[in-house]
This record gives structure tokens, sequence and C-alpha cells, in this order.
């Protein structure tokens, strides 16, 4: 029999990714949400191949277009703004106008699902609405994203990522005890997983009309959703105590914390069952901690006092040793450890790039760009990058044309009208100063264009 | 519309009973199941990743079953400080949810295997976590079973996923949430600033599973859009999550700023390198989260605390920017001296009176300055939002009691998610699956 990792290496080969089939193509979506929450999971359907329309003000765009780290520009784009929107079809409508809705209901038509995240209620009082889209296309799946869902007192409240952490309770659980600090969870992961739970709704919306042609509306809450990954409401329940903040010890294995070895590097390093536990006692070559009746069980190992007194054995030894040998024991020897990885590292290590993880994309418009592969890997419908984020109105004339059927001359009257427009001269909405739009077949399409 | 629903929106209508219409509309009571007549063998071990995943697939309608050794899944002793009841981890019991329980051994036991075999002919979808290639030596890998089974949706869970020559050389490095974490870069981004003492300026691991979490949602994620293909096609396939790459390629960002800015972010503290004000401030009784990261969001909270001789110095969005760390402190404390004048309820109210005002202007330029108390989980739990929407639910095990489990993360009106029941009990099921999967 072949062996298992040339098999594997065969079956995943990043190479031929982006010839395999797409399991969403042919499904049409229309995204009219903005910032992070509801495009990722808009994007998260683009990647598997759906056709991602994405809706935005002439002129002034998504939200999100310029906010980038440090205010820190990258060809005159948002460099993660790229991560949040790939793949997209990029059309800019002025929603205030009557025509305008006139052309959104057109596209109605023909879509498979729509994904807002305005405040709830706005989408309806726009006429953009469930109720009134469902009316032109009654198999529409329809996601509604908000911080606290679409009913319930504290609907009409905006939020943010930070607000949905605030409201679950996600964000009094980081940080050390007995001190006045918390931290929020980084990078807006409060928008991510939540766009990630509705990507998840939305394809078993797909599913299940697959089987019965019925559409649907789904009420995402950012705060339920992020509710959903805390068994802390559970251990309240259970013991009427709070878990609270518990450093950067894990209370659920033992040891399980980030620790500070010889040569400074930072490693998190946790045994979470008996087995792994005797491993590393063997590793560290103290066997008898094994046979020790304060660590010998697991539970036993787990209580307070007998946690503290191992995971302070294991900072002892974690600190006599390099990372690098640490990591080499643990692939040995079977116990979890990892380096804390950050933006460099990750950005540069070889294995990611092997596996795409992270993908040095070259883009038409932007070049190269590093860009994180999917925490998901199929064999036969992998997802993938195909283009990144684009200027603002810059698919216009490709998504009027080609999916609408307009010619040029109804295009023309349409910008006369403002009811479509394109970008201002601001960095995050307007292509890099190198770039001659007036070249470029897709944002002329249908138009002759010099080479 | 009540007093409160003015505050924010122009777009609530008088009289309006659209809440009352949507919750009934949410109603799941009787409303078919998406997965409905799907088997789902959950073989993983000492991972919650794959627990959780299989959990999402039971809530929309799964048969799901978990495949374990008599003794048990090492993960059902994987609990906080050790707390278990009648011998079930409290993470255990949250994630018990529609689940069937068989026990057979596939590490040790050849005959085991067989059975396994058998029963994956029927299974649309499996999930397992063992070291890359141990499935597949066993001879129930995805290569054999996808023989027999080419609709077979066959979803592994492991450290640095099942190719690549990293993959190889750590095939039986073990996976674990804080690890996973670790590894994809989570902490490097939380704790206290590089001068603050140690160990608070190191990196800080999420309080909560984020690794698994997150590891276990995109593997439903992309075992979902298999199924799909499965629909469409008839064709299964092989799902590969790596731990390493749980938070990375969520949130994507740490890869591209790595390779734009040609080196790692430090560590802000409690501030954001985006948006301020965004995070959180003492007050006199407690904590606020403020958001008001817009200009003329700041704007308006300036002028809510009574700060606008400030406006000259930190107008735009740039200047509030933490590139330089000491210059976003100074104005943290600025604020940090008014909120602690007030109560958190005082505040709320002084921001909520605001923005009331400003939803009522036609260009909404007064801006939304949004301040909430900041709850822990166990407050989060007494909230009437909640109450309302049934986000919690009280559920009842024979042998594990009554407990709260925080309930499904979405409301479908079609094809809702739902939790019908909760058990743990280690081959509780052994003779309803082998009559129903096995008799033949």
């Amino acid at each position: 029999m072949e062996d298992y990792f040339s098999y594997t290496a065969k079956l995943f080969n990043p190479d031929e990714a982006s010839q395999k089939p797409e399991a969403l193509s042919g499904i049409r979506v229309l995204d009219f949400s903005h910032v992070i929450f509801g495009p990722i999971a808009a994007r998260m359907l683009a990647d598997y191949g759906a056709e991602v329309i994405k809706l935005e003000l002439p002129f002034y765009g998504d939200l999100w277009r310029p906010a980038t780290y440090w205010g820190k520009y990258w060809k005159h784009s948002n460099p993660i703004w790229h991560n949040i929107t790939k793949n997209k079809y990029f059309i800019s409508v002025n929603l205030q106008l009557k025509q305008s809705k006139d052309l959104i209901y057109q596209m109605a038509e023909k879509a498979d699902v729509v994904i807002e995240n305005f405040a709830p209620g706005t989408a309806d009082a726009w006429g953009i609405g469930y109720e009134k889209i469902s009316q032109i296309n009654p198999k529409i799946i329809f996601l509604s994203c908000s911080t606290y869902g679409q009913y319930g007192p504290m609907r009409y409240f905006p939020g943010w990522d930070l607000l949905a952490q605030g409201a679950s309770g996600v964000l009094t659980l980081n940080g050390y005890p007995d001190t006045d600090i918390y931290y929020k969870l980084p990078d807006y992961v409060g928008d991510f997983v939540p766009g990630n739970f509705g990507a998840l709704a939305v394809l078993m919306a797909l599913y299940h009309r697959n089987k019965t042609g019925n559409g649907q509306y789904i009420d995402m809450a950012q705060t339920e959703g992020l509710m959903r990954i805390l068994y802390h409401y559970t251990y309240f329940s259970v013991t009427k105590e709070a878990i609270g903040r518990t450093g950067n010890t894990d209370p659920t294995m033992m040891p399980a914390s980030i620790f500070k070895t010889a040569d400074g590097k930072f490693l998190a390093l946790a045994c979470a069952t008996g087995e792994q536990f005797s491993n590393f006692t063997a590793a560290i070559g103290k066997p008898e901690l094994a046979g020790d009746p304060r660590f010998s069980q697991t539970l036993e190992r787990l209580k307070p006092q007998n946690a503290d007194a191992l995971t302070a054995i294991a900072a002892d030894w974690i600190k006599s040793q390099t990372c690098e040998d640490i990591l080499r024991l643990a692939d040995q020897k079977e116990f979890p450890a990892a380096e804390v990885a950050d933006d460099y590292t990750i950005a540069n290590d070889q294995w990611r790039r092997d596996r795409g993880s992270v993908v040095l994309f070259k883009d038409d418009v932007y070049g190269n760009l590093l860009i994180a592969g999917p925490s998901a890997q199929l064999s036969r419908t992998p997802s993938r990058t195909k283009w990144l984020a684009r200027p603002l109105g810059y698919h216009n004339r490709l998504v009027l044309k080609k999916f609408l059927g307009l010619s040029e001359e109804q295009i023309h009257s349409l910008e006369k009208k403002k009811v479509v427009g394109t970008f201002d001269d601001r960095p995050g909405l307007k292509p890099p100063v190198y770039y001659d739009l007036s070249k470029d077949p897709i944002y002329n399409y249908g138009k002759e264009v010099k080479k | 519309m009540s007093p409160k629903e003015e505050i924010y929106t122009r777009h609530a209508v008088r009289g309006s009973d659209r809440g009352k219409m949507l919750a009934e509309m949410m109603n799941a009571d009787g409303k078919p199941e998406v997965l409905d007549g799907l088997v789902v063998l959950d073989v993983s071990s000492a991972n919650f990743a794959g627990i959780v995943c299989a959990s999402f697939m039971a809530e929309f309608g799964a048969e799901v079953i978990k495949v374990e050794p008599s003794e048990g899944d090492p993960a059902r002793q994987i609990t906080p400080f050790g707390v278990t009841v009648d011998g079930v981890g409290i993470p255990f019991m949250f994630e018990g949810r529609n689940k069937r329980y068989m026990t057979l051994d596939i590490k040790n036991n050849p005959e085991d295997r067989k059975t396994f075999a058998k029963l994956a002919q029927k299974a649309d979808v499996v999930i397992e976590s063992y070291p890359p290639g141990d499935m597949d030596a066993w001879g129930i890998g995805y290569r054999q079973l996808s023989g027999v089974n080419p609709g077979l949706v066959y979803i592994a869970l492991s450290t640095y996923g099942q190719y690549t020559e990293k993959a190889r050389q750590s095939a039986r490095l073990p996976d674990s949430d804080i690890t996973s974490q670790a590894g994809s870069g989570l902490p490097a981004q939380m704790g206290g600033i590089e001068t603050d003492q140690e160990p608070f300026n190191w990196p800080l691991r999420g309080g909560m599973w984020a690794g698994w979490y997150i590891s276990g949602l995109s593997a439903a994620l992309g075992g979902t859009v298999a199924l799909i293909h499965k629909q469409n096609t008839g064709e299964g396939q092989m799902v590969d999550v790596a731990g390493m790459d749980a938070y990375s390629s969520m949130v994507g960002i740490p890869a591209t700023i790595g390779f734009t800015w040609e080196k790692a972010r430090p560590r802000i503290g409690v501030l954001d390198f985006i948006l301020y004000p965004y995070g959180h401030w003492k007050c006199k009784d407690g904590l606020v989260a403020i958001a008001a990261p817009r200009d003329h969001d700041f704007r308006a909270l300036l002028k809510v605390l009574g700060l606008w001789e400030q406006e000259d110095d930190w107008r735009y969005s740039s200047d509030r920017i933490p590139d330089i760390l000491e210059q976003a402190l100074h104005l943290h404390k600025i604020i940090e001296e008014k909120t602690l004048q007030y109560t958190a309820d005082e505040l709320v109210v002084m921001a909520l009176n605001y923005s009331k005002k400003s939803a009522r202007s036609k260009w909404r330029g007064g801006g939304v300055p949004i301040i909430m108390k900041l709850m822990t989980t166990e407050k989060a739990m007494e909230n009437k939002q909640w109450h309302i929407r049934k986000a919690f639910q009280e559920v009842e095990d024979e042998k594990l009691g009554k407990y709260t489990i925080s309930a499904n993360f979405v409301k479908m009106s079609e094809s809702p998610p739902r939790v019908k029941w909760v058990s743990s009990e280690i081959g509780k099921d052994n003779e309803y699956i082998h009559k129903k999967y096995l008799s033949e």
C-alpha cells in the first residue's frame, strides 16, 4: 500500500486546487453587508465558489475599506480588507434612489442568498428586507446579522465585535485573576466567529432548499454565536461558581499553560489526558510524578492546589530547556506543545506555505500578497482565492451587463443619474496609483480596451 | 414601539409587532430538520474540536453516534478544576446534544474495527482525531472507507494536518486547545504592553477554548460544504482541519500583516490597533464597554463626557490610533478620569439620551456613542434579551440532573437547529445502534 503521506499529498495537492470543482458554483449571493461580520459570512460562500455580489454606496463604500492597522495602507488599499472581501463582485449602487431598488429587485429574482447586517429593521424600512425580497423570490435564503438579534428588547441597539464580547461575557474571561485588567479578544474575532456561524447557517439552509425547494429567513445574533462557544454557563449552573479569569493556565487540563523557555521564547504546553501526562513525565525525566497521588488521576491533577504545584514543576523544567528541544521531545514522546506564533512566523513558516494555510497570491491588480488559506482543507472541492478586493464599483459593468443584460447606453444613463458610481480619491476605495483602469478588461467589461 | 426602541433607530414602525412576528416565525416546534436521516460517526478522541463539530451536525438533525472505548473518551475528564457530575466533565455535558453513545475500541481491538467499518458503510460523515495515518494503518482510514462508501465525508482533525512534510514529522504530536491557540497566533496579540511587569507582558491565552471551537466550527463548515457537494454529485471527500491553523486562518490578519509589515505587531494591552475608543473603562461601580470609533461617534462621546475641550487634539481617527502608545494611553487616561465619576448605569443613560437626539437628526451627524455595561458570563445569563430569545435552555438528563446550556447559535424560520435531548452515558445506545445499523 502506498505510504499514507504520499497518498494524502496527492489527494490535497495545493497546486491542483484551482482546477478542482467548486461546491457552490451556480449559487448567487447578494451581499448588502458591511464591516466584518456580514462580509465574512458572504466571503466563506465565495471561497467555495458562490457568485457574491457586494453592494456598496458610490464614493463612500464600505465603512471598513479604509480601516487598516495603524493607518498603514498597502498599494492604497487596506491589506486586511483583501482577506475580508476577496472573491467578490463589487458593485456600487445608491440605495436611496428608486431606480437602484429596481436594480436590486431584478438581481433578487435570480439570487439564492441575501446577506445583510444593518441595524435590525433598517433593511425592511428601505424595502430590501426579507419581507420584500421573499415576495419577489420566495425561494430566497435571507441571512440577517446583528449583535443582539432581530427581536427582543435590545434589538435596535447597534453593535460591534466589542459589544458582543461584552454582552456574552467572553471579554471578562481574559486576563489574570486578582487584577483589574481584562483583555478583549484580538483581531475582531467576535466578528469572524459569528460570521462563520452565519455562513454555516446559510449552508444548512442551502442543503435544506436542495431537498425541499424552500427558502428561509435566518436571524444570526453575534452575541449568541459567541455564547455557543462557552461552557462557562453550564459550569455556573452546576457549581453556582464562576470560572472567571485564570491567566495563562487552562483549568481543564494539567499542566496547560504558556511558559518561557531557556532561550526566552514563549511556549504553550498541555497534557489533556493521563497518557499524555505520563508521556510528559517520562520526557522530563520524572516518571515518578505519574505515580504521585496528587497527579496520578486526571481529575485529581485538575484540583487547584495540585494544579498549581504541577504548573510550577512544569515551569521549572521548561525554563531550563530551549524551545526547540522541547518541541522535538513533544514530537517524540507525544504531548501537546507549540511555540507562540506571531504575525512574522505565521507569514514565514514553510509548512504553512506547503499546506496552503497561507498562500502567496498573485493578483491581476495588486500583484503578490500573502493571504490566509482556509481553516479546513477539502480534498475534492477546496476553498480558494481567485481575486483580491477591488476598488469601489470595479465590477459595475460586468454585473450590470453579464448578470442583468443592460446595454452600455443604459449603464451610461444610470451613471448620469448617479444610480451607480465608483470610488472617491481615497485610499481603501481607489485603485493603486500605478494601475491604469482604462486598460482593464473587467472594469470596462463589454467595451474595447487597448492592451 | 417602546421608548427604548426610539433610541437608536428611525426605522421602527409605531405599533409594529415585528418582534412578536419574528419570535413566532423562529419557533422550532414541529419543523423539519436539515440533516434528518444522515448518520455521523464521531470517533474523535480527547479532542473537543471533533466533539463540537459533531454537536453542530446533531443540532441540525443528523443521527450522531459518539464512538468511544468502554472506559469512555478521555474528553470526558477535560473539565475546569476537575469538576464532574457522575464522572462526566462540564464541557462534555455541555456538548452532549442529541447524541447516541456506542462503545467500540477501534484503537486496540481489531474486531471492533471491523464493526466500525461496517457501520461506516452506512454513514454519511466520519469525524476522527487520531494521529494522521493511524486510522489508515488500522484499515479504516479515508482511503479504505471511501472505497466501499464513495459518498463518505471524512473529517480528520489533527495538529498539523494530514499532508506536508511537517505533518509527517509531527504526526504523533497531539492537539490541545492551548497549543492550537498558541500555534495559530492568538496569544501573541493578547496581554500587557512590553513595559508591564512579567508575566503580565507575556502572550496571553484566550480564556475560553478559542482553538478547539474555531477548529470545530471550521470542520462543521467544511463538512457541510462537502455534504452539499455530495447532495449534488454523490461524491464524498476528505476534510482536513489542523489545530495550528485555527485562529490565523479564521481571522486571516496575521499572515497578511506579517507579510506587509515584515514584522510582528507588538502587544498593545487593552487598546485596539484600528479603532479608538473601542474597549472598556473603569467606572464608579465596575466596568463599561465603550465603542465610539468613527470621528462623529468620538465627537459625540466627548460631548457626553464633558470633554469637548479635547476635540482639537484628537479630532481624526489617525490621531487616536496607538502607533504612538504613550499618546494613546494618555487619551485613555483622560477618558477614564471622566468615566470614574459616574456609575455604569449613569454612563449608559447619558449615551442613550445623546443617541436618541442624534437618531432624530436627518443626517445622524451627531454620531452614535455606545456605552454598555460589561457583563460576566454569569450576569449575561440574567439578561432579559436572552430569555425572550430562548438563548439559554435548561436541560435534564436522568443521570446528570438539570443544568443550563447556551442553546443553538442561530434562529432559522424553516429548518432551525435545536437541542432535543442531552445525554452522556457510555454505551447507552449500543443496542439501538446494533439493531438499526448492524443487524443484517
